[in-house]
C-alpha cells in the first residue's frame, strides 16, 4: 500500500508531532508515504470563497503531481481532501474545466488526467487489511472515554465525498472514527451535536469570538457526557478546540480541560510510542494526566 | 376450424369499387374560416378520387351541419363521410352518431383536423394554411377510402366484483356493491378489516372518534349476505379481462376457527409476545391474538412466526388445552382459491413514512421523539396506555409537547409530494391534547399549513384560539438531555428572522403517507401503471378518476393519491358505481380498435404476444398461430410492428389506411414536408393543445394520428424516407405516462434501432426525431417543430433524395442476401 | 473589475425549489453564534430582491462553510455551490474580509498558508528533516493565470 502524502500547510508548520506520528504509525501499518512537492491544497474555507478558477487551478497542479508518480493521493486534513477531491471529481466531469486548467498548467509541463483517487487517512486506516494489523500491533488498550470529531469537510456535502454511497433519504453519518478508536480500547461516547462545526472557519474568516461560540457549544456538549479527550482529523478542528479552550479559559473562565489529540497520536500510543514521541508533550491542553492515569507516561 | 374461418372473414378488406365519399369542409365561424378559405378546400376535395360531393359550411356541428350529412348518406347514398373540422377528440363522437343514425357505420367516418392543427397554428400564413388543408383532407380521404365497417365486440361481464384492501375504502366499496345486489369478495391481508382508520383515534375536522363511526361498518361487512370476507388473505395472481377475471387468492392459515368467542382465555396462557402491530410496536401481544377489541371478524388468529409451534411439530398447546370451545387448529393449512369475478375494485391504502433515515431528527434514537401514528394509539382508549397522554422515556405527562409537520414529505430526499392529510392531524391532535390536558403547551412547527377542505379552516383557527402555538420553520436539528429525555428544538423562526431554541417533553413527527412497499405486486398482477410518486395512476386525472387503463378494474382510496377518510369513502364509493354500472348492465362493448392476426400468415413466432402490455395474445407452436383476445386487446397495436409476416394488424388503424396517409403527404414536394406520427393520447393531444393555445409553428408538419406510438411502424419511417420525406418525427406519452402499460418502451426501442440503421447507411440521423410530448405541452410541440424545421432548413432537395437513394441500395442488398 | 457569470456555477432554476422550510438556518452554527442570515434567506433574497443586493451585504461572509445546509435541504439544492458563487461574486465587487485577503496573499506569496517561522527547530524536536521550500514561482505563475489579481494583490 502506497500513497503520496499530502501534508498540508497546518500540519508540518504549526503541529509537526502529528505528521510524526502519522509517519510512524503509517510506517508500522504498513502504508508506505511517498513525499512530493505539493503546495497548499488551497483550502475550502478561502480560496475558493473568493476566487475558484485559482482554488480550481492549484488543486488541479497537486493532483497532477500525484498523477504524475502514478499515486492516489492521502491526506491528513479534512481540509485538504474535501478540495483535493472536489477538485478531481469537478475536473473529471467537465471537459471545458479541464480545458481551462490544463491550459494554464501545461507551461509548467503538468496536465490533468484524471488518473488518480484522493483519499483521507481516517479511510486509509479503516480498510480491513490495515484494521486487521492494526489489531495485531497494539500493545497497550487506552481506557479512556473520547469524544470523537470529524471535521465537516471530511464528509460534507456527502453527495461529493462519498458519492453514490447513499440513497437519497440518508444524511451521511461516518462512524469510522469511533470504530478505530474502539479497537484501541477506547470508549468512543455519543455526545450532542457530534457532527457540529468546530467554529474553525467562522473565526478564521469572518469572527473569532463568534467561531470560539461554537466551539464551546461543542466542549459543552462533550463534558456533558463526561467526555475525558478528544480525537480529531484536521489540524484546523485541532487549533480550534486545544487553543480554543484556552481562549475561552481566558474569556469565559470557564476552564474545560479536555486534550485534544491527533488521530494518529492515539494510534501511535496504542502501538507503544512514547508521548513524545507522537508530539503530544506540545499541545496546550496538557494530556499528561490523563495519559499518567492510564499508565502512559 | 370454425375459429379460422371466423378470423378469416373478419379481415376481408372492404369493397372499394362504389366509393362515394361526401367531404363537408367546416368554416367553424371564422375560427378556420378567417384563415383557411374553405370554398377552396372543398372544391379541391370534389376532384379527389372516390369523393361525389364536397361541401363547406358555417358549422358542421350544428343541427343543421348534422342534419345534412344525414341527408345526404340517405340521397346520395354516401358509404363514406370526411369532416374536415376541429380535433377528432372534441366532435369524432358528434358525427359519428350522425352517420349511424343514418345508416351508415360510424367506422366509416373520418376527420381532417383543419382548426387544432392548421388554422389556429398558422394564423399569419392563409396561403400556406389554405395548402396544408388540402393536404389533410387529402390524407382523411385516401385513408376514409381504406376504412371498413365495424361491428365493437361485446362480452359479458360477471356479476361478482373483488375488493382488494380492507380499509376504509375497501369497506365502502364493498359495502356498495353488495348493496346494489352483487357478490362481492373483500380481500385483506391481514387478520381483521378496519385499517389505518381504525388504528385513528379521532377523525378530522369532526373530531369524531374514529373506531365508533368505522366498527359498524366493519361489522355490516361481516354479516353482510353478499360479502364474502378473506382476511389473512392476498392475491397472487390475476388472469383474464374485463368482466372476466380469474383470480387465485393464497389464504393463509388461521389457525383458529370461526366457533372462537374471543374469551381471550388462550391469550392468558400463551408464553410467546411479539410487538403489537395494531398499536404501532408500543406495545406487547401473544403469539395468539386479536388485531385489536373490535376486530372483524371476531376471530382469534395464531401467528405462526411466533408460535412455538412453527415448525410443525406441536410443542406446546397451552392454547388447545385453555379453550373451552376447542377452537384451536394446528392442522389448517394455507390453501389457494379460484375466484372468478367481472370487475375488480383496488383499495390497497398506503403505508407510513419512516424517519429513521432523517438522523438530525433522532427517531429511533431518542424515545420522546415518535410520530403521529404512534401518537394516535397513545392517546386511544384502547391503546397501550389506555388513552393517556404519557411520554415513552418515563410515562410522565409531558407538559411541552412539540409538532413537526411535512416530515418525510415534499422532499427529494423523501417523498416529492404533499401527503394531504398531516396538517389537519397535526391540528386535530393538537386540540385533543387541549381537550384533555389542558394545561400542555403546544407548539406546531410547519412550513405551509395547508387547511383546503369543507371545516379545515374552521378547526385550524379554533387550534390559534385555543392557545397551540404555530412557528413557521421546521427545526434543524433534535438534541436530547440523556439525564431527562427531553429533547431541545434547534431552528429559525422564519416569519420573525430570529433563531430559536425549545425545550420539549416530546415531539410529536408528522409523517406523511406512501404508497404500499409491496404496491408493484398489485400493479404487476393487474397491468396499473403508477405515477411517478408510486402512486396507481387514474385513466385520465379529471374526467375518469376512479378508473384505470385496465378495463374493469377501479381505485379507491389512498393507494391512488394520498387523501383523508371522506376522500376515501367518496371515491370508493365512486369506484362502486363505476363497477355496478359494468355489472348492473351484464355485457360491455369494446372500440373495434384491436389487433387481427391472420391465422394463415402467423408462424406462432410469438414476438407479438412478448410485446403484448396485456398478455391479450395467446397462442403457442403447437397450435400453429397465436390470436388476439379481442375483450383483453386494448388496441394500442404494439404487436403490429413487431411481426415480420405481415400477419397482424390493428383495426380501423390498418398498414393500408396508415401507408395510404403517408404516400397523399408525399404526393407532392416531399423533401419540404415533416410527417409526424402523434399518438391519440399525449401527442395529438399536445398538438391540439399547442392550437388552442395559438403557438404557431411551422405548416409543413402533417399530423398522423395513432391510437399509441408504439404503432409507429419503422416500414413507415422507411417509406417515408424512400418517397424523399423532409423529416419524420415519432411522438408519444413521456416513458412513465403511457397509456398502454408502457407499450412505448417499444417505440423508443425501434426508432433507436432505426436511427443505428441510419447511421449504418449513412444517412443524416436528425431526419427521425423521437420526443415525448404530453397533453400539456403544446409548447414542446411547437419547439420540436420548430427545431425540426431548422434542422430541415440546413438539407438541400439533393441530400435528400440521395439519402432515399442510399436507403433503397441498403434494402436492395438486404433482399440479395437473404 | 470583471463581475463573473453566477449562474454559471449554480443553476438558477435551483433557486425557485426552496419552499423556505428554513431546515437549512435551523442547523446553521453561523446563525446561533453571529448575525449571519443563512442559506434561506439568501436563497430568498435572491429570488426577491436580486443577487445584486446580496453580494453587497458584509454578512455574506459569515458562514462555517460546514455544508449542514446541504445535507438537510429537503429539495436537494446545490446550497454549498450557490454560497461559493455569491462569495466569488463579492469578492470581485471588493466585499471581502480583510482577514481573508491576507490569508489569500500570503498564500499566492509563498504557496502556503501558514506562516513559517523557526520551523526547522520545531520539526527537528519531532524528529523530522526540514521542510523543503514550497514551488512559489509556479505557483505564482498558476494565479497570475488564473487572474487572481482581479480580486486580490500580490
Amino acid at each position: 500500500m502506497k500513497y503520496a502524502l499530502f501534508l498540508g500547510c497546518a500540519i508540518p508548520i504549526k503541529y509537526p508531532g502529528f505528521e510524526a506520528a502519522t509517519r510512524l504509525v503509517c510506517q508500522r501499518l504498513g502504508i508506505e508515504l511517498v513525499d512530493l512537492p505539493f503546495s497548499c491544497c488551497p483550502p475550502p474555507t478561502s480560496m475558493k470563497l473568493v476566487h475558484y478558477d485559482s482554488w480550481l487551478a492549484l488543486a488541479a497542479r497537486n493532483l497532477c503531481l500525484a498523477e504524475e508518480a502514478g499515486l492516489d493521493v492521502m491526506t491528513l486534513c479534512s481540509g485538504c481532501v474535501n478540495t483535493l477531491k472536489e477538485a478531481n471529481r469537478t475536473l473529471k466531469q467537465s471537459e471545458s474545466k479541464k480545458r481551462r486548467v490544463n491550459k494554464i498548467l501545461e507551461e509548467h509541463n503538468h496536465r490533468f488526467k484524471g488518473t488518480i483517487d484522493v483519499t483521507h487517512i481516517l479511510d486509509v486506516l479503516y480498510q480491513d487489511t490495515i484494521v486487521e494489523r492494526l489489531i495485531k500491533e497494539t500493545v497497550r488498550d487506552l481506557p479512556m472515554r473520547i469524544g470523537c470529531h470529524y471535521g465537516c469537510h471530511y464528509f460534507r456535502p456527502p453527495g461529493i465525498m462519498y458519492p453514490g454511497e447513499l440513497s437519497d433519504a440518508e444524511s451521511y453519518v461516518p462512524v469510522q472514527m469511533d470504530h478505530l478508536l474502539s479497537i484501541i480500547g477506547m470508549e468512543p461516547m455519543e455526545y450532542s451535536r457530534k457532527f457540529l462545526c468546530c467554529g474553525s472557519p467562522l473565526g478564521a474568516n469572518a469572527d473569532q469570538d463568534a467561531g470560539y461560540a461554537i466551539t464551546q457549544t461543542k466542549l459543552q456538549y462533550m463534558r456533558d457526557r463526561d467526555i475525558e479527550a478528544l480525537s480529531v482529523i484536521c489540524p484546523s478542528c485541532f487549533e480550534q478546540f486545544d487553543m480554543g479552550q484556552i481562549v475561552l479559559g481566558r474569556k469565559t473562565k470557564e476552564k474545560y480541560k479536555i486534550p485534544t489529540f491527533f488521530l494518529t497520536q492515539l494510534l501511535g500510543l496504542a502501538m507503544g510510542l512514547s508521548a513524545k514521541e507522537v508530539g503530544v508533550d506540545v499541545h496546550r491542553i496538557k494530556a499528561r494526566k490523563l495519559l499518567d492515569g492510564i499508565g502512559i507516561g | 376450424m370454425k375459429e379460422k374461418a371466423e378470423i378469416r372473414e373478419q379481415l376481408q378488406a372492404p369493397d372499394s369499387r362504389d366509393l362515394r365519399i361526401g367531404v363537408y369542409v367546416c368554416h367553424c365561424g371564422k375560427n378556420i374560416g378567417g384563415t383557411v378559405d374553405c370554398v377552396k378546400v372543398a372544391e379541391h376535395a370534389r376532384d379527389l378520387p372516390g369523393v361525389v360531393l364536397a361541401k363547406d359550411s358555417l358549422y358542421t356541428c350544428s343541427e343543421p351541419g348534422q342534419e345534412q350529412i344525414k341527408a345526404d348518406i340517405k340521397e346520395q347514398k354516401l358509404n363514406r363521410v370526411v369532416v374536415a373540422s376541429c380535433t377528432p377528440r372534441l366532435h369524432e363522437p358528434t358525427f359519428r352518431a350522425a352517420c349511424e343514425a343514418a345508416g351508415l357505420n360510424p367506422y366509416l367516418l373520418e376527420m381532417a383536423n383543419i382548426r387544432e392543427h392548421c388554422s389556429w397554428v398558422h394564423l399569419h400564413d392563409k396561403e400556406a394554411a389554405t395548402e396544408k388543408a388540402k393536404d389533410l383532407v387529402s390524407m382523411a380521404v385516401s385513408r376514409a377510402a381504406r376504412l371498413a365497417p365495424q361491428v365493437e365486440l361485446t362480452v359479458p361481464v360477471t356479476r361478482k366484483a373483488m375488493v382488494i384492501g380492507g380499509g376504509v375504502a375497501g369497506i365502502q366499496a364493498a359495502l356498495d356493491m353488495a348493496d346494489a345486489g352483487y357478490h362481492v369478495y373483500l380481500v385483506e391481508r391481514s387478520g381483521s378489516i378496519g385499517g389505518r382508520m381504525a388504528q385513528l383515534d379521532k377523525t378530522f375536522p369532526t373530531m369524531d372518534c374514529s373506531i365508533c363511526i368505522l366498527a359498524p361498518k366493519m361489522s355490516e361487512v361481516g354479516r353482510h349476505p353478499n360479502i364474502e370476507l378473506l382476511t389473512l388473505s392476498e392475491v397472487k395472481s390475476v388472469s383474464g379481462y374485463i368482466g372476466n377475471f380469474n383470480v387465485e387468492v393464497l389464504k393463509k392459515a388461521r389457525y383458529v376457527s370461526k366457533e372462537c368467542t374471543s374469551c381471550g382465555d388462550c391469550i392468558q396462557v400463551c408464553p410467546q409476545l411479539a410487538p403489537d402491530e395494531f398499536n404501532a410496536g408500543l406495545s406487547i401481544r401473544h403469539a395468539i391474538y386479536i388485531p385489536f377489541a373490535q376486530a372483524v371478524p371476531s376471530t382469534f388468529l395464531i401467528d405462526m412466526g411466533q408460535c412455538l409451534n412453527n415448525q410443525g411439530i406441536v410443542a406446546c398447546d397451552r392454547c388447545f388445552q385453555a379453550c373451552s370451545h376447542k377452537c384451536i387448529d394446528f392442522s389448517q393449512r394455507d390453501q389457494i382459491i379460484e375466484i372468478e369475478v367481472g370487475t375488480i375494485v383496488v383499495a390497497t391504502g398506503v403505508d407510513v413514512y419512516d424517519p429513521t433515515a432523517l438522523t438530525e431528527l433522532g427517531y429511533g434514537k431518542f424515545p420522546n421523539v415518535i410520530t403521529t401514528l404512534e401518537f394516535e394509539r397513545l392517546i386511544n382508549a384502547g391503546g397501550p396506555s389506555s388513552g393517556e397522554l404519557i411520554r415513552p422515556s418515563d410515562r410522565r405527562r409531558p407538559s411541552k409537547v412539540a409538532f413537526l409537520q411535512c416530515i418525510g414529505s415534499r422532499s427529494k430526499r423523501s417523498n416529492p409530494y404533499c401527503s394531504n392529510v398531516c396538517c389537519m392531524n397535526t391540528i386535530k391532535d393538537a386540540l385533543l391534547i387541549r381537550e384533555h390536558w389542558p394545561e400542555t403547551e403546544i407548539y406546531v412547527f410547519y412550513i405551509d399549513i395547508r387547511a383546503f377542505g369543507k371545516g379545515f379552516e374552521d378547526l385550524f383557527r379554533r387550534a390559534r384560539r385555543e392557545g397551540v402555538i404555530f412557528i413557521r420553520g421546521i427545526p434543524g436539528e433534535i438534541i436530547e438531555d440523556i439525564n431527562t429525555g427531553d429533547v431541545t428544538l434547534l431552528g429559525e423562526n422564519t416569519l420573525l428572522g430570529e433563531q430559536y431554541r425549545y425545550s420539549m417533553d416530546m415531539v410529536i413527527l408528522s409523517v406523511g403517507i406512501k404508497p404500499r412497499r409491496d404496491s408493484e405486486d398489485i400493479q404487476r398482477l393487474l397491468n396499473l401503471s403508477t405515477d411517478t410518486d408510486g402512486f396507481y395512476m387514474e385513466a385520465h386525472p379529471k374526467l375518469r378518476p376512479v378508473d384505470t387503463t385496465t378495463g374493469g378494474v377501479f381505485l379507491a382510496g389512498a393507494a391512488e393519491g394520498p387523501k383523508d377518510i371522506k376522500d376515501s369513502v367518496t371515491q370508493a364509493s365512486a369506484a362502486a358505481s363505476r363497477a355496478n354500472i359494468l355489472m348492473s348492465r351484464g355485457e360491455v362493448r369494446v372500440p373495434a380498435l384491436t389487433s387481427r392476426i391472420d391465422p394463415d400468415k402467423c408462424t406462432a413466432c410469438g414476438l407479438c404476444a412478448r410485446v403484448c402490455p396485456y398478455h391479450a395474445i395467446q397462442g403457442s407452436k403447437e397450435q400453429g398461430y397465436y390470436r388476439v383476445i379481442e375483450a383483453a386487446c386494448q388496441g394500442c397495436g404494439a404487436c403490429v410492428p413487431e411481426c415480420r409476416f405481415e400477419a397482424i394488424d390493428q383495426t380501423h388503424f390498418t398498414e393500408a389506411q396508415i401507408v395510404s396517409q403517408i404516400d397523399s403527404v408525399l404526393a407532392n414536394d416531399p423533401h419540404e414536408k415533416i410527417v409526424a406520427f402523434a399518438c391519440n393520447w399525449c401527442s395529438y393531444a399536445g398538438a391540439d393543445f399547442a392550437g388552442v393555445s395559438r403557438l404557431q409553428y411551422p405548416h409543413n408538419v402533417r399530423i398522423i394520428r395513432t391510437m399509441c406510438s408504439a404503432r409507429v411502424s419503422p416500414a413507415w419511417i422507411e417509406r417515408a424516407l424512400l418517397k424523399g420525406v423532409g423529416a419524420v418525427l415519432v411522438s408519444g406519452c413521456h416513458p412513465a405516462d403511457c397509456h398502454y402499460n408502457n407499450a412505448n418502451q417499444n417505440t423508443a426501442r425501434r426508432v433507436e434501432r432505426f436511427w443505428k440503421r441510419m447511421e449504418r447507411i449513412g444517412i443524416n440521423k436528425d431526419r427521425l426525431r423521437l420526443a415525448w410530448v404530453s397533453a400539456a405541452e403544446g409548447a414542446q410541440f411547437a419547439r420540436v417543430i420548430e427545431e425540426m424545421e431548422a434542422g430541415l432548413q440546413k438539407l438541400s432537395p439533393r441530400q435528400i433524395s440521395q439519402d432515399a437513394e442510399k436507403l433503397r441500395k441498403s434494402l436492395v442488398k438486404k433482399s440479395e442476401t437473404t | 473589475m470583471t463581475t463573473i457569470k453566477l449562474w454559471k456555477f449554480f443553476a438558477r432554476e435551483d433557486l425557485y425549489e426552496c419552499y423556505q422550510c428554513a431546515r437549512c438556518t435551523g442547523s446553521c452554527p453561523a446563525m446561533e453564534v453571529a448575525p449571519a442570515f443563512g442559506p434561506r434567506e439568501t436563497i430568498l433574497k435572491c429570488l426577491n430582491v436580486g443577487h445584486e443586493k446580496v453580494v453587497q451585504d458584509e454578512r455574506i461572509w459569515l458562514c462555517c462553510t460546514c455544508n449542514v445546509c446541504e445535507d438537510r435541504c429537503p429539495q436537494k439544492i446545490p446550497i454549498s455551490d450557490l454560497l461559493v458563487a455569491l462569495r466569488n461574486s463579492a469578492a470581485r465587487r471588493g466585499n471581502i474580509p480583510g482577514r481573508l485577503v491576507m490569508a489569500i496573499e500570503l498564500l499566492a506569496k509563498t504557496g502556503r498558508s501558514m506562516i513559517v517561522h523557526q520551523l526547522d527547530e520545531m520539526r527537528a524536536h519531532h524528529g523530522l528533516a526540514p521542510l523543503p521550500p514550497a514551488p512559489v514561482e509556479e505557483i505564482r505563475a498558476i494565479l497570475e493565470k488564473t487572474g487572481l489579481r482581479e480580486v486580490v494583490e500580490f
